[in-house]
């Protein structure tokens, strides 16, 4: 792309945002020209900027101009800087520390799962698992070479009344829960933003009333790879007959709520499971769950023939 | 934060394991230590369901146990002391014989004629036969894989030429081990098949024997071990200051739990 050719791109991009109003696009050009080439400004910041100075200049409040970013299938997030429109379901959302960050987690459209973070100064109402949104005017961002979508103050998020899908590619996984993490077993969530909390204090709202919720962070391994994979509360109910009923008996009679994790250990720990499910940018997302039952005859029987193989090549 | 790659549970026989003395010499103080076995794996960690054969603690009072895990191919020796308190917490509730399953890290004990491996478990939990069965299968697949690898000439990679080196292993022996303990699970499996669930429920004591049995094998070979790790032991407990802190040193290593909140 040559230097004309991007800056044509970056003029319609800002001329995108202003329909309806008369703008001369050379006007536009001379100044992305000016601070990308001369000034060398990054060119998101060039486009925002010369964004900002028409604004002024022309007296149109923020939310007035046109924010129909174009939408995009995740499969299609490839630069960093761009706007787009992206529909999408949220498939996980992740607890997060940071006072700055609303919320973090996945979302997944049929070509692709992308993480997504909603800025808390955007001052979004949130979202849920499982519910499908437009998340309109985001910024798409690469983050340690992954892309990611940053919902910023400008960005609107609408719930959908469809549900999108989610890709087809699953993969099935066979290993062995090798670990249980920190945060795991009959933990508290808080009611307001739903983190897990540590010792009755959310790390955003402090000290708040919590509700009951049974998930475990793991990780599978086959040997060859690992998956880091969080069972949720029917997950765990289905594999362990634990419920959260279960689990709340548990924790009275042993006045203990860490008792819980100990019976969910000795059932799960060192255990084979048939996964099935997709792979998220770190986690496995969890589709089916179940305890391995293996064909051992069979299985042996292949390692056997291939092992006289061998012989013979040795 | 980027998170530190966790260390994958490799799945090697206790034959294999037992036969492994050499740590690769990393550079720098905070890399991982890593053993590599005759078939040419790194390993830092690995994950065994075996059986229990014993426990013991190697002085009274001293919360550090000595336990002997069995695979159908041979006996690994672990410790577990209180630096591994999830597994110590576990162990003390288990009796011998018993299935197991095992995640370890590896330790390499300077012996006086040869280097000892032993496990130091990060986790045991009761396990069943089924899931034993699965473990020889799944190591058996590995252990062939690896013995592929070590017979092409072609693209050997340096763990594979180093491990060459050191140990150049029979690798037909390696498949007669792979053979051993495929064919031990396959005859149970079959034997359970036929007598139907209800026996199938009886905690897989047929397997025990079973192993008892090729363990004898081992046995002269695994006492001139012990004799050698009892020895070990002392000398560590007498300067048990040092030990401690080569054993906190260890877990420092591995920041990969502490490291993973988001």
């Amino acid at each position: 792309m040559n230097e004309k050719e991007k800056i044509d791109i970056l003029t319609e991009r800002v001329l995108s945002r202003f329909k309806g109003r008369e703008i001369d696009p050379k006007e536009v050009s001379k100044r992305l020209k000016l601070l990308i080439y001369e000034f060398k400004v990054p060119e998101d910041e060039a486009v925002r900027t010369v964004t900002n100075y028409l604004l002024k200049e022309l007296d149109v409040p923020r939310e007035e101009i046109v924010t129909e970013s174009p939408i995009k299938s995740i499969s299609e997030i490839n630069r960093a800087g761009e706007w787009v429109s992206v529909k999408a379901k949220v498939i996980q959302l992740w607890d997060t520390d940071s006072p700055n960050l609303s919320q973090v987690g996945l979302a997944g459209d049929p070509t692709g799962i992308i993480k997504f973070v909603i800025w808390a100064k955007s001052r979004k109402p949130e979202v849920k698992e499982g519910k499908s949104y437009l998340f309109k005017n985001v910024v798409t961002d690469s983050f340690r070479g992954r892309m990611q979508i940053n919902i910023n103050r400008n960005s609107d998020i609408i719930e959908l009344d469809e549900d999108i899908g989610l890709p087809p590619r699953e993969m099935e996984l066979i290993g062995a829960l090798v670990a249980i993490q920190q945060n795991s077993g009959f933990i508290q969530r808080c009611k307001r933003c739903n983190r897990v909390l540590k010792k009755d204090v959310c790390a955003v709202h402090g000290k708040v009333d919590g509700y009951d919720d049974l998930r475990i962070k793991g990780v599978i391994d086959d040997g060859v790879n690992y998956y880091e994979v969080i069972l949720n509360q029917e997950n765990i109910k289905k594999l362990t007959g634990i419920g959260i009923e279960e689990a709340r008996r548990i924790a009275s009679e042993k006045l203990d709520r860490e008792f819980v994790l100990e019976e969910l250990r000795k059932k799960l720990l060192g255990y084979y499971f048939r996964i099935s499910g997709s792979k998220g940018s770190r986690y496995f997302l969890v589709k089916e769950i179940e305890f391995l039952s293996p064909n051992v005859v069979d299985d042996a029987d292949k390692i056997l023939s291939e092992t006289e193989k061998l012989m013979e090549e040795i | 934060m980027d998170i530190l790659k966790r260390e994958i549970a490799r799945r090697v026989f206790a034959f294999e394991l037992s036969r492994s003395n050499y740590a690769t010499a990393e550079s720098g103080e905070r890399s991982p230590k890593y053993i590599l076995t005759p078939t040419g794996v790194k390993c830092n960690r690995v994950f065994m369901v075996g059986v229990l054969l014993e426990k013991e603690e190697v002085s009274p009072d001293s919360n550090f146990w000595r336990i002997r895990v069995s695979d159908p191919t041979g006996v690994v020796t672990g410790f577990v002391g209180r630096y591994q308190s999830e597994a110590l917490e576990s162990l003390l509730e288990i009796e011998p014989p018993e299935i197991v399953s095992i995640v370890a890290k590896l330790n390499l004990f300077q012996g006086e004629t040869r280097n000892l491996l032993s496990l130091r478990p990060e986790s045991i939990n009761i396990s069943d036969r089924k899931n034993r069965d699965f473990w020889v299968i799944e190591t058996a697949k590995r252990t062939l894989e690896r013995i592929k690898r070590m017979k092409e000439d072609g693209d050997r990679n340096d763990d594979i030429k180093l491990a060459m080196d050191i140990y150049n292993p029979d690798l037909k022996e390696y498949l007669e081990i792979v053979k051993k303990a495929v064919e031990a699970v396959r005859e149970e499996a079959e034997v359970f098949a036929e007598r139907g669930k209800e026996v199938s429920e009886a905690k897989g004591e047929l397997g025990i024997v079973e192993e008892a049995e090729i363990e004898e094998i081992e046995e002269t070979e695994e006492e001139q071990k012990d004799e050698i790790e009892k020895r070990k032991i002392e000398e560590l407990k007498l300067d048990s200051f040092e030990f401690d802190e080569f054993e906190f040193e260890e877990e420092e290593w591995d920041l990969s739990d502490i490291l993973d909140e988001e």
